[in-house]
């Protein structure tokens, strides 16, 4: 109508011409900002492959014995964006284009593999997981809610039956990776002390010691996520972990406080406050894409993203507390403080870690008397040797379950 | 009827209707668009009216309590105050946060950097408050867990405590979501109150 109405008009017939113009322009703007994210992430039991679309997309699947073809049917154009990655499972994502469909080859490293997967509605997710053969796919599924039974499965057979724990910590000799993360770094100094001591600086020093320790006595594989003073952001802390296939992870802090007087070791495990609300909400999106539109529509694909990664540490809290209680244990005898028990924060480093992980502050770097003793080499290798006995007792405690 | 009309409209008054429709489509696109991240900063209808409003009666108040540290122990501790007892939640929340700031009556230790400043604080309909702090809160803070849980603390149970109708606290600094304040405690997410950080 309203065009017909222009019709008559040259001068209107210009304008609108003008304007169809733009708006054409506007739209396929917005066309060439559809992106499909691909992303990867490794679990004990499982490597997961987020397709995440900022459109509405099909998808159907062909299995081969060592790769999988997703067939993906979009209506618009996109851009495909995909951070580098590390599978323990996965060895390489590729894209092609049959007629009007586009096909990811996803490439594993195993032989044969399993794959399940799930959607995601807002924003339109594919999630894959695979897992080896053999261990059942919706298995490695619902090893997001029971990965804790699955990894003592695990580790029970690959631990000797041995009630020694010297002996079964040797059978586990360069298989089981500790991973030493000492707080903090580069331009970021952490705490500092009346008289100028760097909290950076003795986390260093300490972890530098604890991983000899470690090696010395047993063997183990000892990663540390910084053997030098540089910044590391702290998901690249957590990332380390995962990608070295930590057994267990070790953020080693020193404290301060408001609190002139505050003093003494003090060894946390992540909140499970936090993660227990992420998982419900994660169950609450699997268990009902239909509502999501509805009901949680804050979710956003970042969102997703991020409790999937908070649960990474959920499922080992368990384990964290029992690692946490072990080191604190021993701590407390060495400073003769009362055992204040251990204790449960937010921590930022040891939410995508995905093994039991514990965050010690050693000591307070803001009273003075402890500054001074932080400073000490042997303190320093004190409170590495305490350390190490809370791991080893950990080992032999869980081991003997 | 439609033909005469038709006839009457003038070219200029046909040019100036086209354009009139494509400026409201282009804007519905825009509106459309950028919805997207509207996320992080929540709707301008929950932020505060003007500051310097009065209280509902004049000379009334109410009872807060607010939380500190204290020498004895590694608690929060509880300090009542009065404050006038205005119209909206939003402005007895800040009354409460700058107390807080200013620090104790009794001698307890304030939790936060002398230097910061409440820049803001808005609650959202489903009970999340957002706490705008300058940045001294970041670059003069002490950066210890134990310093970290407990400025947030102080803040969030000092909240949540007081004002049933915020259920939790998200953190922000110079107007930014921030990672942690010194590397530790992790902000990217509201807080729920941590009631067992308060003495007994």
């Amino acid at each position: 109508m309203k065009i017909k109405l222009v019709s008559q008009e040259k001068k209107g017939v210009f304008i609108a011409g003008i304007i169809f113009f733009l708006l054409l322009s506007v739209f396929s703007v917005s066309q060439s900002q559809h992106v499909l994210k691909l992303s990867v992430k490794d679990s004990p039991n499982f490597s997961r492959i987020i397709i995440e679309a900022s459109f509405p997309l099909s998808f159907g699947f062909e299995k081969k014995s060592s790769y999988l073809k997703v067939r993906i049917g979009a209506d618009v154009a996109f851009r495909i964006k995909r951070d580098p990655f590390y599978s323990r499972l996965i060895r390489s994502l590729s894209w092609s284009k049959e007629r009007d469909d586009y096909i990811l080859t996803i490439r594993t490293k195993s032989r044969d593999f399993n794959y399940d997967y799930f959607t995601v509605l807002d924003p339109p997710q594919l999630v894959i997981d695979f897992s080896p053969l053999g261990e059942g796919s919706s298995e490695a599924r619902a090893g997001l809610k029971r990965k804790e039974d699955l990894d003592r499965r695990i580790d029970s057979s690959s631990s000797s039956r041995s009630p020694s724990a010297k002996e079964s910590l040797s059978s586990l000799r360069g298989i089981k990776t500790i991973v030493i993360d000492p707080g903090h770094g580069g331009l970021e100094p952490g705490a500092k002390g009346r008289y100028g001591t760097l909290e950076k600086d003795i986390t260093l020093a300490v972890s530098l010691k604890l991983r000899d320790i470690i090696e010395q006595k047993f063997g183990f594989r000892v990663v540390l996520t910084r053997e030098k003073d540089v910044e590391i952001s702290l998901e690249n802390r957590a990332a380390k972990a995962n990608n070295n296939k930590a057994y267990l992870f070790i953020s080693i802090h020193t404290n301060s406080s408001y609190r002139k007087d505050a003093h003494g070791p003090e060894t946390f495990f992540l909140s499970s406050e936090a993660t227990d609300e992420e998982a419900r909400k994660l169950a609450y999106l699997e268990n009902n894409p239909a509502e999501i539109k509805e009901g949680i529509t804050g979710e956003s694909e970042d969102e997703i993203a991020m409790i999937l990664w908070d649960l990474a540490q959920s499922a080992h809290l368990k384990q964290s507390s029992l690692l946490a209680e072990s080191i604190q244990k021993e701590l407390n005898s060495l400073f003769r403080t009362r055992n204040r028990g251990i204790k449960q924060a937010p921590f930022k480093v040891l939410t995508g870690v995905a093994c039991p992980a514990v965050l010690v502050e050693v000591a307070f770097i803001s009273n003075s008397d402890e500054e001074r003793n932080l400073l000490q080499e042997n303190f320093q290798r004190e409170i590495a040797q305490r350390i190490y006995q809370g791991l080893v007792n950990f080992i032999e405690l869980y081991s003997q379950e | 009827m439609k033909k005469i009309s038709r006839k009457k409209i003038s070219r200029k008054k046909v040019a100036i209707l086209v354009v009139l429709i494509a400026i409201l489509a282009i804007l519905v696109v825009i509106f459309f668009k950028s919805g997207i991240r509207e996320r992080i900063i929540p709707p301008p209808s929950a932020l505060p009216a003007e500051p310097g409003i009065q209280p509902a009666e004049p000379g009334e108040t109410i009872k807060i309590v607010l939380f500190f540290l204290s020498e004895e122990d590694t608690y929060l501790h509880p300090e009542e105050r009065e404050i006038p007892a205005y119209s909206s939640v939003v402005h007895q929340a800040k009354r409460a946060i700058g107390e807080l700031i200013k620090g104790s009556q009794r001698g307890y230790i304030s939790p936060f950097p002398p230097e910061t400043e409440l820049r803001e604080l808005y609650v959202t309909r489903k009970g999340v408050a957002y706490v705008d702090f300058s940045k001294e809160i970041v670059e003069k803070h002490l950066s210890g867990s134990s310093a970290e849980i407990s400025t947030i603390f102080s803040v969030v149970n000092s909240l949540t405590y007081n004002f049933s109708s915020i259920e939790k606290v998200f953190i922000l600094i110079e107007g930014q979501e921030r990672e942690t304040l010194g590397g530790h405690i992790n902000l990217s997410r509201p807080f729920l109150p941590l009631y067992d950080l308060i003495a007994k």
